[in-house]
């Protein structure tokens, strides 16, 4: 029984904390805060279901042509949307309010688009169901597959920020984007790297919840929140923080869904979530990047 | 190597340098002296491209450098040493040093050119995995000079770099400054403490209320009666 929650709950954990990564980057890089992202890996997602029963595509196969796509569109979005946003801040705190605005207009855009393409009904797949043993636990194959794409992804992306002189810039242009230009560093391009970045972790994990989940054209909202609950959790900007949280609520949640009831798990995320932010609002890992 | 024409800074109405002109020959090290306020770090901001001037040319190695962006100046290879330093505090020091090498014209050779930051400066050898911010003013001045030697710079431009430092911590800066200096580095230096900045010097400005009021060679700068009274302190007589 506790194995049970204990595995369910990392292999649910392991997509949030990559859902959480694609925020954290986007805000902690390009200072945006994107109200919008839900969306992102909800159209992900719906790509995946589409290639799939449209052309037999398997979401495993789709998946690195669905974060490709999404990088594209992050970087798009950027140059698009962002730019003129960013060029008036003047580096300044103004970025972030507009930002705000400027994503949740973006929000009900992508909600209408996806409404009218798929429809408001529920969609899921049914793929890759067997279920596999793991420690005397039977779990679908599609969740261990969806985390193990969530580990990958994750881990590549700390080592990458963490040991490469890419990763250094990114995390140079979070800590002082004033700073940057002194040693070269393109600020702006970082920036928009870093905001394409967020969109491609956010449809690698939409495609991965497709995988496994039932979801509707308008629950774009609630990953958005478990995301922005995580991030806060880990620290905003904190990357080891945001997975550490992101596997802890996975855990938390399946915990009170079999333990005390499952309609009560997205009010346990929000009470963890005011917890935080009444007694811990640097985050529960303190504050480096 | 630098020349400065008609430059004019302005933040709003506020007209901060009007009409400067200078020159810094290669291999030259260029002292700006003045006042607070007087414009300096104004001067120094154009040339490495944190502000944007009014009116006026900069040109560096015969061509136009004005609207190019601050990044790209890096790799023109003009590195800017600001007031305040600009050091990322939250990173290690080895991180800022590397980060310094992070230009492209800087990227070979980077592990020699840390070796010789290291023995430019050996405390920072000794505290290469400590949190930058964490270190005592003098030494993140020092991070952030040898971070500006990362990039391979053929210009560094330092405002200010004894500017809230013990009198022992400067004299420790400036004795790298020497060292720098003898490389055959060019220059181009803001200081408030002129002494010691014309004693290194070839060549000074002046500048007051945002105009170049005077300049000449450091040694003539270094004797002249009203310099003497509104930088050095004390009479003509004292100073000897
Ligand atoms: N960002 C800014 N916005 C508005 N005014 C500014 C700005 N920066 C400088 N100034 C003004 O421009 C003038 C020149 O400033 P500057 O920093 O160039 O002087 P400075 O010679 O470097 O002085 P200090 O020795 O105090 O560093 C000052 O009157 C200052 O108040
Ligand atoms: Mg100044």
């Amino acid at each position: 029984m506790l194995t049970t929650t204990l595995i369910l709950g990392l292999v649910l954990g392991g997509t949030y904390a990559l859902l959480a990564l694609g925020l954290t980057l986007q805000y902690g890089i390009a200072r945006i805060m994107n109200l919008a992202y839900g969306e992102f890996a909800l159209a992900a997602a719906f790509l995946a279901v589409a290639l799939f029963q449209g052309i037999g595509l398997s979401p495993l196969l789709s998946l690195p042509g669905i974060a490709a796509a999404g990088y594209g569109a992050g970087w798009l979005l950027y140059q698009v949307m962002m730019r003129p946003l960013v060029a008036r801040s003047g580096g300044g705190g103004r970025l972030e309010t507009d930002s705000i605005l400027a994503t949740f207009g973006l929000l009900f855009l992508l909600q209408g688009g996806l409404l009218l393409a798929f429809g408001a009904d529920f969609t899921s797949i049914s793929h890759l169901e067997r279920g596999v043993d793991v420690f005397g636990v039977p779990v679908a194959a599609n969740r261990l597959i969806a985390f193990a794409i969530c580990v990958l992804a994750g881990g590549a992306l700390v080592a990458a920020l963490r040991f490469t002189r890419w990763g250094l810039a990114m995390r140079a242009v979070a800590l002082a984007p004033g700073s940057a230009p002194l040693v070269g560093i393109d600020v702006n391009r970082v920036a928009r790297q870093g905001f394409a970045l967020g969109a491609a972790l956010a449809a690698t994990a939409g495609a991965s919840i497709s995988m496994y989940q039932t979801f509707s054209a308008t629950g774009g909202v609630v990953f958005t929140m478990k995301a922005l609950v995580i991030v806060i959790m880990g620290g905003v900007g904190n990357v080891p923080g945001a997975l550490a949280a992101g596997f802890a609520l996975g855990l938390i949640e399946t915990f009170v869904a079999t333990a005390i009831d499952p309609g009560l798990t997205l009010a346990a995320t929000f009470a963890l979530f005011l917890g935080v932010l009444l007694w811990r609002p640097q985050g529960l890992f303190g504050a480096r990047t | 190597m630098l020349e400065i024409r008609g430059l004019t800074v302005a933040y709003g109405k506020h007209v901060a340098l009007e009409d400067a002109s200078l020159d810094v020959e290669q291999g030259r090290m260029v002292a700006i002296l003045g006042a607070n306020g007087a414009g300096k770090s104004s001067l120094l901001g154009a040339i490495g491209g944190r502000v944007v001037p009014v009116s006026g040319s900069i040109r560096y190695r015969g061509r136009p450098l004005l609207g190019m962006a601050q990044h790209r100046l890096v790799e023109e290879g003009i590195a800017l040493v600001p007031e305040g330093r600009g050091i990322f505090p939250a990173l290690r020091v080895e991180e800022n040093l590397r980060l310094g090498a992070f230009p492209a014209r800087a990227r070979q050779c980077a592990a020699e050119r840390m070796e010789e930051v290291f023995a430019l400066f050996p405390k920072l050898a000794e505290r290469r995995r400590q949190i930058a911010g964490t270190m005592s003013g003098g030494e993140q001045q020092m991070v952030a000079i040898g971070r500006a030697l990362m990039s391979k710079p053929d210009l560094l431009l330092l405002d200010e770099p004894s500017l809230g430092l013990a009198p022992i911590v400067t004299r420790e800066v400036f004795a790298a400054l020497a060292r720098i200096r003898a490389t055959g580095l060019t220059i181009l230096i803001v200081e408030q403490n002129a002494r010691a900045t014309l004693e290194l010097a070839d060549h000074a400005y002046l500048v007051a209320a945002g105009r170049i009021a005077g300049s000449g060679p450091a040694e003539r700068i270094k004797s002249d009666p009203a310099v003497i009274r509104a930088f050095l302190g004390g009479s003509p007589a004292a100073a000897e």
